[in-house]
């Protein structure tokens, strides 16, 4: 695929692909004097995003712009995964599906039609069926609306446009979801960490912290879950299971007091140790916030007892990102 | 209760159940003549251990979940994990206004026709394969549509309600379906409508509402015709005049090739005849049923508790000649006795039976209907 191309949708498979024939290491990419174009695109692809809700596009005039531009989009990403803030998640996927709309709608129809095949969408005759459209359509728009649209035996004809829109929301969804279980390596924290920071200060305040007390643990990950009723029921636990616990109720927002009134039933509990033994842990006295251990080191620890979504993540905090956002239980009903 | 107890024992030793497909994925509930609170998450791993469950309880009510379940028998909805759940319509006749003012057999009747025009859309404008939709009489108020089809397993509450607003015309976007042109000629502007009756899905279908509408209003008398159109939401006595007076030979030629002139007066039919040809689906509380993913639908081949009729597959193209008064009863001819408490009437296996405060003697499926609906005791 042409190397502009991909430039111009550094979300695709192809794109990825093309990095990794590259053979550079994460490490270059932060580090090295080279990429420091990409890195300077990378930070402006996220303020852009925060502050203009839609990402410009970049002048690749020859093929080193291309580069850049592409390094630049796993870069930007790492970032936004770095901020930890499902706020700026959603909205850098959705400037970043925005981009793509603006240079999607100008595509010939074959490539249209790539594209809709990438997202599994297939068309026959300028037409697509109705599930396919449902899934991507904004439906909230009058105009969108199914009933507004002539369908016939299942199948919605669309114009170029229309694809072009439909395709923002699936590149949307696309990005949004790859975030969601992206963790970054701590390096970016070092190398971006001022713009982390702002944009943490920004965004993240809102939601991790919106503990809800034991509401919340439902959406816990089991080791998480099993640290805790083995601290309630009096069962002790390693130096590590307890960092680990920790770190990963203090990122949930649960406060101090309630953190330590979980280890009372320890059986060797000093109430003075443990109050500064977690203060330490979560920087009210060192000044450093330790983060919550990631799966693969839960796992060396023998604290890990997967389940199903466990496979898909790895790392605590996205289980738990996930699982609450899927908490919208409806009503059942009985006909 | 007793006697409609045993009969329902009967019953469930050798039930006519026609199962769902992977069982083991559903939720079942059930509801027993004594229990005032459901038995819920259980489930089956095969077919012989549901009958075995109904041959030993016979539950006055069975349900089981439109949804697939990861876990069914998790007590809550976080551990169930959704994986999918079929597409589901519930026409009941508390949906239809005024219903039940002409008895129980005329609002069924009512019922059917909506199912009839859910039908339509459901082949002609969303596709779906005849072979892959069950439409079940649910042994009550209703009738029940089950769309099995891969594509919509998957589709969340918000898709779901989409649909629900397409078969009921609701956002239906009302310049959308007409096309307003304005036409010079002479120096004047002329504003004309056209309608394209030839489209498929809402398009088409207002434009032949309009014209088959029109043609029936066209054949009728002045004043019949005139009452016919008042009887229309936002339609008065001078509107319907003015449009009877002005439907003359070449105008009905005119509009049945699409083109409507003096649009303001025609204009008015469009709404209230898009509310004649969408499905009602709603129930007072206006609550969207298909929308709702995490359903408990009755089981078919189970037994209404309150009027002992069966859950029955009604064959899709023989919905006109389907009589859930004959079709849906699940017991014998045998003629027992039962004490009747409040006089009713009701036609049943072809034959109308009026019985009056007193013993009676009736053939056992009437019995059971009577004593399910708290007419008689047995």
């Amino acid at each position: 695929m042409d190397l502009h191309v991909i430039a111009r949708y550094p979300f695709l498979e192809e794109a990825r692909e093309w990095v990794k024939s590259e053979a550079v290491s994460i490490e270059e990419v932060l580090n090295e004097a080279v990429y420091d174009r990409a890195r300077e695109r990378a930070m402006e692809r996220v303020k852009q995003a925060v502050e203009k809700g839609i990402i410009k596009p970049y002048p690749c005039v020859e093929e080193s712009d291309c580069v850049m531009e592409i390094f630049s989009y796993p870069i930007a990403r790492m970032i936004v995964a770095a901020v930890e803030s499902d706020f700026l998640i959603r909205r850098y996927a959705l400037a970043e599906a925005k981009k793509a709309y603006e240079t999607l709608k100008n595509e010939d129809a074959s490539f249209i039609n790539f594209m809709l095949e990438k997202f599994g969408i297939s068309m026959h005759d300028g037409k697509i069926h109705f599930t396919d459209y449902l899934k991507y359509a904004p439906t909230w728009h009058s105009k969108w609306k199914l009933v507004n649209r002539i369908m016939e035996r299942g199948y919605i004809r669309l114009e170029k446009n229309e694809m072009a829109r439909l395709l923002q929301e699936a590149i949307r969804k696309k990005i949004q979801d790859e975030l969601f279980y992206l963790f970054a390596p701590p390096e970016v924290r070092k190398i971006f960490g001022e713009l982390i920071n702002r944009l943490r200060a920004k965004t993240v305040v809102k939601e991790d912290k919106k503990y809800e007390g034991e509401e919340s643990m439902v959406y816990f990950p089991p080791c998480i879950k099993s640290l805790i009723s083995a601290a309630r029921n009096g069962i002790n636990i390693p130096h590590v299971g307890r960092f680990t616990l920790v770190t990963f109720l203090n990122a949930v927002g649960m406060p101090i007091d309630d953190i330590v009134s979980l280890f009372r039933s320890s059986p060797d509990f000093n109430e003075e140790k443990t109050r500064y033994q977690i203060e330490h842990i979560t920087g009210k006295i060192s000044g450093t916030i330790y983060s919550v251990p990631k799966c693969a080191t839960i796992r060396t620890w023998g604290l890990c007892n997967p389940d199903e979504l466990c496979r898909k993540v790895s790392h605590p905090m996205i289980y738990y990102r996930i699982k609450r956002g899927k908490n919208e239980v409806p009503k059942e009903k009985v006909l | 209760m007793r006697f409609l107890k045993k009969k329902f024992y009967e019953y469930y030793l050798k039930p006519d159940i026609i199962f769902p497909s992977r069982i083991d994925r559903r939720e079942f509930a059930f509801l027993s003549f004594s229990d005032t609170m459901m038995r819920r998450h259980i489930s089956f791993p095969t077919r012989d251990r549901l009958l075995y469950y109904l041959r030993i309880n016979a539950p006055a009510h069975a349900y089981y979940s439109s949804a697939y379940y990861r876990r069914p028998d998790a007590a809550t909805m976080q551990e169930k994990e959704w994986m999918g759940a079929d597409l589901i319509f519930d026409l009941d006749a508390d949906h239809i206004p005024g219903a039940f003012e002409s008895g129980y057999e005329n609002a069924l009747r009512m019922v059917k026709k909506e199912m009839k025009k859910l039908l339509d859309f459901l082949l002609e404008d969303f596709g779906f394969d005849k072979n892959k939709m069950h439409v079940f009489f649910s042994g009550g108020r209703g009738y029940h549509c089950h769309v099995f089809d891969r594509r919509v397993i998957e589709l969340g509450s918000g898709e779901r309600r989409e649909i629900v607003d397409y078969i009921t015309a609701r956002g239906l976007d009302m310049d959308s379906v007409i096309v307003e042109k304005e036409i010079f000629a002479d120096g004047y502007s002329i504003k004309k409508v056209e309608i394209m009756p030839s489209l498929p899905s809402w398009r088409g279908r207002i434009a032949r509402g309009i014209i088959e509408f029109l043609k029936e209003i066209k054949s009728m008398e002045r004043e019949d015709a005139i009452k016919k159109m008042m009887e229309l939401e936002g339609i008065g006595r001078k509107i319907a005049e003015s449009i009877y007076d002005s439907l003359d030979e070449e105008r009905m030629k005119r509009i049945e090739e699409g083109m409507i002139d003096q649009l303001s007066a025609y204009k008015r039919l469009i709404k209230p005849l898009a509310k004649k040809l969408a499905v009602s689906l709603h129930s007072s509380t206006d609550e969207p049923v298909t929308a709702d993913i995490k359903r408990l639908i009755r089981l078919p081949g189970s037994l209404h508790g309150k009027t002992g009729l069966k859950v029955e597959k009604v064959d899709i193209d023989a919905i006109d000649e389907f009589e859930p008064l004959r079709d849906a009863i699940a017991f014998g001819d045998e003629i027992v006795e039962i004490e009747v408490k409040k006089p009713f009437s009701i036609e049943m296996n072809e034959e109308r039976y009026e019985l009056k405060k007193g013993r009676a003697r009736v053939p056992e499926y009437v019995a059971v209907f009577a004593v399910a609906r708290g007419f008689a005791e047995g």
